[in-house]
């Protein structure tokens, strides 16, 4: 279980200060020339609360009317919507003016939206949903299970694994990285989009080490550290006591290769919006970890990182012009990142999120949970630029609605766009069923943003 | 497996006449009841140990006597009577003359009375209820004169009736601005919009009877087809959130009242009545609530159907046996407290005082008391980190100053006080571990945090901790004999009894080093950084 950690090979001095309960840096990384000829990375951006979509981006076509009178308060006037951009897969549309950096990316075709995506059980219609005993995901509306569907693919529920987890999973049982490192690398603690069947994801926050502080060359000190790893490797044997061996002993087993791999780094010169453990850093840290993906042995990884407070049932206007500002600058920065390290055709970022929210506002300025929501693909794989699915007609009671307040049920499910993504990345049409197990009830399984 | 240490106090006759000794000193209510206790068996250490490790912010030597001393049930007793911390009111404003944002000194306090306060026991029933009514101040309520009185809630009603804290918070303006209960006004066909339906859905979801019909032992009510029914559907939504529309926050002194005031915190929110919806709402359990009710009549009748909802006994006890006791309760263990919450044996249904009491001194609870050999693997629950910080700390015979760096400690262990990510507090009640286990704490141990905490102990041992003093002199003081050093350490942390391989591993460490000092550290940094000490069995 902890290879690197054994009392014959202990190799590990930190040079943190003892005692100190500072935030270790990462140390500035760099620009190595590493040649990224088979490396690709998935970025999940998970954007906790449930985003209201429905002013992320604006179809701008006959449907505006509707849009500006049902939305009321929150709806965007033209001067707060960047300059439509015509498509030639959908409608013109314009993205919130606190997201120019994502509009410019999709009207230089990096980017794209994927309309109405969200966790079905199979195909729906108004009528459907309507009946007694439809097949309707579990718990709908509420934010943890929507969550947990979104991260797992399973709309039914109870899913012990993640669709990301269970595609690492593949990697390791096909070999395809060459260390034993984890796939699937979070920025934002433990998620169970990252826990597989057989693999277990690691968690490092942004700015911090997984090198444990207060060891040094003596040799008290290095009896002391072997009886610790001895310790997790041992484990008592009694159930809940393992899981907590588990968790330090993935950590320590983690820590000598991350930190081997981060003294390779070289500083980016990309400039990161740096709001405290906010989405930049998150992501300048998963630049940082994808510059030194070959010193990790690494040429699949899948990255998760979170921006919360979304949950937008009151003053959502100045809310969300808040985190958009943010989403779009951290979202533009990384991908100039992955420029600068030649792996912008190697990178495909997406978002997720517990659900959108009603089209028709609150009385208190907001709006409440909803389903179906449009989602962004940013990369230089992404044939970006267009609309991939269709918008929802702009109609309370209308026909995507699931009652009368505009919950729009979703036409493309997440299993679709999951299994477009993970073909992209490498797994073949044979694995994909057993990453998303609903998958054959739906009509197709690449929606073609990424070719 | 196991084995036992060397208990501290009194052992045998030796302890009855030691433990009847002290009462004689002691004018008290404790102290008399203590005199009375001794006629009885008393404790042992392992069993008295456990008992604080799942009723308190953590065993010490000290308390460990005391409840050997006084038995369980005048233990409790005297916990339920006691004289109750505070934390302190804040300035609305700071010196610059805007909103004071500033939460450390009350998160301050809050650690000083976990660790020093005498009122343990309500303390922690305080924290649990505030995991579960949750007001953040994370994309939430950034004042920090909310927070005590809002705190105050959960200390009051710790051991008092449950349909009081529902009513209580309904009300409170911290919870009105987190979740929108304050200014909610009725839907306006005029300009299209509906009530906002945030507290209204939370109000079931999280804090009263769940998404899951459940039976009384906590498993799901299924239907004929063998799916769990659901507890409510959106309608019932949509007409809680009507039914809750037309409160505002408290006037602020000086102030004149309007339909919707502005944000002030002291107080309970008040009515509003033009901007009630008064239509008849259905709500769950088919129950109808009549029109042209007042806001008040509504949220009476409300808190009736939620008390009466054969779904929140069960619902939330199983999260208090969670918190205070084990993370995989058998039905059986659910199913009893359960019924206590629905009648204590009066009639009353919601009686917290009689649902803890039922928590710990279940059968369930308290089969480990004997030996750990008796202990089941899925039994017990990891120490959160807050939990975590504060037992380490009265372990350590900490001094805990009124500006302490404790929780900027728990902070980075992933548990920062006041400031959890959303409603849905730290962690899950149905987060799992990897395999399969119940295991809410484990949602926030991650590789990260794990290396964190095993961080944190160093800085505690090795280093310093901002405000806070600690006294290793009782285990330096044992140093010279390593087997004395270890039982002691064990009967504070471990209850008395660690594994031969903790053993083996924390004398291994302890020998290696040369000074007392380094020797005592050495050997409760493995112990305070195992997997055995992480997890409360």
């Amino acid at each position: 279980m902890c290879q690197a950690c054994t009392r014959r090979n202990f190799i590990r001095v930190s040079s943190a200060a003892v005692g100190s309960l500072a935030l270790r840096p990462f140390g500035l990384l760099p620009a190595l020339a590493q040649s990224p000829t088979d490396y690709r990375a998935l970025v999940c951006v998970f954007l906790y609360g449930g985003n209201d979509s429905n002013n992320t981006v604006v179809p701008m076509d006959s449907s505006f009317s509707a849009y500006t009178s049902i939305r009321g308060s929150l709806a965007l006037t033209t001067s707060e919507l960047t300059p439509p951009v015509t498509s030639a897969s959908g409608p013109p549309v314009s993205f919130h003016y606190q997201l120019p950096g994502l509009a410019s990316l999709y009207a230089s075709k990096e980017l794209a939206v994927v309309a109405n995506v969200g966790p079905l059980v199979k195909p729906l219609t108004r009528a459907l949903y309507q009946q007694p005993q439809s097949p309707i995901p579990l718990n709908l509306f509420s934010h943890s299970d929507q969550q947990l569907a979104w991260q797992t693919s399973i709309a039914q529920g109870h899913s012990p694994t993640g669709w990301a987890g269970r595609a690492a999973d593949y990697l390791a049982q096909a070999g395809v990285n060459s260390s034993s490192f984890p796939a699937f690398f979070s920025v934002a603690g433990n998620v169970l989009e990252g826990i597989g069947t057989s693999t277990q994801p690691v968690a490092v926050s942004p700015g911090q080490s997984l090198q444990l502080t207060g060891f040094n060359s003596s040799s008290a000190s290095q009896e002391r550290y072997n009886a610790l790893t001895s310790l997790v490797a041992d484990g008592s044997g009694l159930a809940l006591v393992q899981a907590a061996d588990d968790a330090l002993a993935h950590s320590l087993s983690d820590a000598n290769a991350l930190s081997a791999a981060l003294a390779k780094a070289t500083p980016l010169k990309t400039q990161f919006p740096n709001t405290s453990l906010g989405l930049g850093t998150q992501l300048q840290q998963v630049a940082q970890i994808i510059q030194v993906q070959s010193y990790l042995g690494m040429s699949r990884q899948i990255f998760f990182v979170s921006l919360g407070g979304f949950d937008t049932h009151a003053n959502e206007t100045a809310t969300l012009n808040t985190l958009y500002a943010q989403l779009s600058a951290a979202l533009a920065a990384f991908y100039n990142a992955t420029q600068e390290l030649g792996v912008a055709q190697n990178v495909v970022t997406f978002t997720e999120s517990d659900f959108s929210r009603t089209f028709q506002p609150t009385t208190t300025d907001g709006s409440d949970h909803a389903w179906g929501s449009h989602h962004l693909v940013l990369g230089g794989a992404v044939q970006g630029g267009q609309i991939y699915g269709k918008f929802p007609t702009f109609q309370l009671g209308g026909p995507d609605d699931t009652d009368v307040r505009g919950r729009w049920i979703p036409t493309i499910s997440i299993e679709q766009y999951g299994a477009t993504l993970c073909s992209w990345f490498g797994i073949p049409a044979s694995a994909l069923a057993t990453i998303f197990p609903n998958l054959a009830k739906f009509s197709t399984s690449s929606l073609g943003f990424l070719g | 497996m196991f084995k036992e240490g060397v208990f501290q106090g009194c052992s045998g006759s030796a302890r009855e006449r030691c433990c009847c000794m002290k009462s004689l000193f002691s004018l008290t209510l404790a102290g008399a009841l203590a005199a009375q206790a001794c006629l009885a068996q008393a404790l042992p250490a392992r069993a008295a140990a456990r008992f604080l490790d799942q009723a308190t912010w953590g065993p010490t030597p000290a308390s460990i006597t005391y409840l050997q001393n006084v038995g369980i049930e005048n233990w409790l007793a005297i916990q339920f009577a006691m004289n109750r911390s505070d934390l302190p009111d804040q300035p609305i404003l700071n010196a610059a003359g805007q909103s004071n944002n500033n939460l450390g000194p009350v998160q301050a306090a809050f650690f000083q009375n976990t660790v020093s306060g005498e009122d343990q026991l309500r303390q922690r029933v305080a924290f649990i209820l505030s995991q579960i009514w949750v007001v953040s101040a994370t994309s939430g309520v950034p004042n920090a004169y909310a927070y005590p009185p809002y705190w105050r809630i959960f200390r009051d009603n710790a051991f008092g009736n449950y349909r009081d804290v529902i009513q209580a918070v309904t009300l409170n303006p911290a919870m009105g601005r987190y979740l929108n209960m304050a200014n909610n006004n009725k839907g306006n066909a005029v300009k299209g919009t509906a009530a906002n339906e945030n507290y209204g859905r939370e109000l079931m979801q999280l804090f009263t009877v769940g998404l899951t019909q459940l039976n009384l032992n906590g498993s799901p009510v299924l239907d004929s087809h063998q799916n769990p029914v659901p507890t409510y559907d959106q309608s019932v939504v949509t007409n809680v959130a009507n039914l809750l529309t037309g409160w505002t926050y408290p006037t602020a002194p000086g102030a004149t009242p309007k339909t919707n005031n502005p944000a002030y915190y002291f107080g309970e929110m008040f009515a509003a009545a033009s901007q009630h919806d008064t239509s008849a709402k259905t709500i769950f359990n088919n129950i109808k609530i009549p029109a042209m009710q007042t806001a008040d009549q509504d949220l009476n009748s409300l808190l009736n159907a939620l008390m009466q909802h054969p779904t929140m006994a069960p619902f939330i006890s199983q999260q208090l046996i969670e918190h205070m006791v084990s993370s995989n309760p058998s039905p059986d263990y659910i199913q009893r407290v359960a019924q206590v919450f629905q009648n204590d044996g009066t009639g009353v249904a919601g009686n917290l005082q009689a649902v803890i009491t039922a928590i710990l001194t279940d059968p369930e609870a308290r089969a480990g008391d004997a030996s750990p050999n008796a202990i089941t693997p899925a039994f017990g629950h990891l120490r959160e980190p807050i939990l975590f910080v504060t037992n380490v700390l009265r372990g350590l015979t900490a001094a805990v100053g009124a500006t302490n760096a404790a929780a900027a400690s728990a902070a980075n262990l992933g548990e920062n006080l006041f400031y959890a990510p959303s409603v849905f507090s730290y962690f899950s009640p149905q987060s799992r571990t990897a395999h399969g286990l119940l295991g809410p704490e484990f949602q926030i141990y991650s590789t990260q945090t794990a290396a964190n905490r095993a961080d944190l102990v160093n800085t505690i041992l090795y280093g310093t901790l901002g405000g806070i003093k600690l006294d290793l002199s009782p285990y330096t003081a044992l140093t010279g004999n390593p087997a004395n050093l270890i039982n002691y350490i064990a009967s504070v942390f471990l209850h008395g009894s660690m594994s031969p391989q903790l053993e083996t591993e924390a004398t291994a460490a302890m020998n290696a080093a040369s000074t007392p000092l380094a020797k005592a550290q050495a050997a409760l940094y493995i112990v305070l950084t195992s997997a055995e000490y992480q997890i409360v069995q």
